[in-house]
């Protein structure tokens, strides 16, 4: 079973990921996540949510209201440059762990 | 169609956050869910189905008000104290001092009680103790408006007084410690008539404006939750 770690850690690299590319609010979020992953993550609004607002906490992301065209007011999160500072060395522990998984299953296929 | 505002908000009651963090909060989960509505509507859902395909997509209520909770803590703890406290009281204090100040340079003299035989007196500037309730009423309003408690409010209107007397309680004792030529008696006694003239009198006049504004406002927001709900 996946620890709760490793989930957060995946879903926050997702964020941080997709937020790299511009700001979003979060059903954008959590559609574009869903999409660029073919459907292997999805959120909950009870996972969501709550993560973007400890993410905010710890100044990865900053969320502000914004009104669309058609009138509709949006809370969109964008990157902070911690948050772009956070996201290199999480992809780098994020590869290394599955480039060591991937020679663990292939040794014990081999 | 549904109320997805109201819908949230009856499934996020008693979350314990201030009202505008509150509201923030059911406007950005009910927008999410209206806009997984619509999406499920374009597909060629129905309005029912739709509805129930989006109320999938929250998880468990609970768990959501719990994390909320949790996640807005330790953040709500701090921003609170700066936006309910730190900033109204120094507005509030840089403004009654800045008139205490520009009063003594160019207004009239103090009104000064002296009694014979002692040197301390006792002094009013009653042009500066007369803007007291209106700057009083400033700092509750800004207290209250960011979601500050009773308690929170009433320190931030009092906050002038209670600096000067910070200063008092400072000042005196290095006063005698450092110059012991001063009788101790005359310190005592400016130390009283001081205390009454520039802390009690003052608090007294912030609290004259604080407190009705704070009771209106709670009394305001009270009835506006409670229609809201």
């Amino acid at each position: 079973m996946i620890g709760s770690g490793i989930k957060r850690g995946t879903a926050e690299l997702a964020v941080l990921s997709v937020l790299q590319d511009g700001p979003l609010h979060g059903y954008e979020l959590a559609r574009r996540i869903e999409q660029q992953t073919e459907g292997a993550l999805r959120f909950t609004l009870a996972a969501l949510y709550p993560m973007l607002y400890r993410m905010e906490q710890q100044r990865w992301i900053r969320g502000s209201w914004e009104t669309s065209a058609n009138g509709r007011r949006r809370r969109c999160y964008r990157l902070t440059p911690a948050g772009k500072k956070k996201l290199s060395p999480l992809r780098r522990e994020w590869a290394e762990l599955f480039r060591a998984l991937h020679r663990l299953t292939k040794v014990a296929h081999g | 169609m549904a109320d997805w505002q109201e819908l949230v908000r009856q499934e996020l009651a008693g979350l314990a956050l201030d009202l505008q963090q509150n509201r923030e909060v059911i406007e950005e989960l009910s927008a999410h869910l209206e806009e997984t509505f619509e999406q499920f509507r374009r597909e060629g859902r129905t309005e029912s189905e739709s509805a129930q395909l989006a109320l999938g997509q929250v998880g468990d209520w609970m768990i959501l008000r719990r994390r909320i909770q949790a996640a807005r803590a330790k953040e709500h703890l701090m921003t609170s104290r700066i936006t309910q406290f730190w900033i109204p009281s120094m507005v509030t204090f840089v403004v009654a001092e800045g008139l205490l100040g520009l009063l003594q340079k160019f207004g009239p003299k103090p009104m000064i009680f002296a009694w014979s035989g002692n040197l301390a007196v006792l002094q009013f500037y009653v042009p500066w103790l007369l803007t007291l309730p209106l700057i009083g009423a400033m700092a509750a309003y800004l207290s209250h408006r960011s979601g500050g408690t009773s308690r929170v409010v009433f320190s931030t209107v009092l906050f002038p007084a209670l600096a000067i007397l910070g200063l008092f309680l400072f000042v005196l004792p290095v006063a005698l410690i450092v110059d012991r030529h001063i009788d101790p008696s005359i310190v005592a006694t400016g130390f009283i008539l001081g205390i009454l003239g520039w802390v009690f009198v003052p608090a007294a006049a912030l609290l004259i404006g604080g407190l009705p504004v704070y009771l209106f406002l709670s009394r305001h927001s009270t009835s506006r939750h409670i229609a809201g709900q």
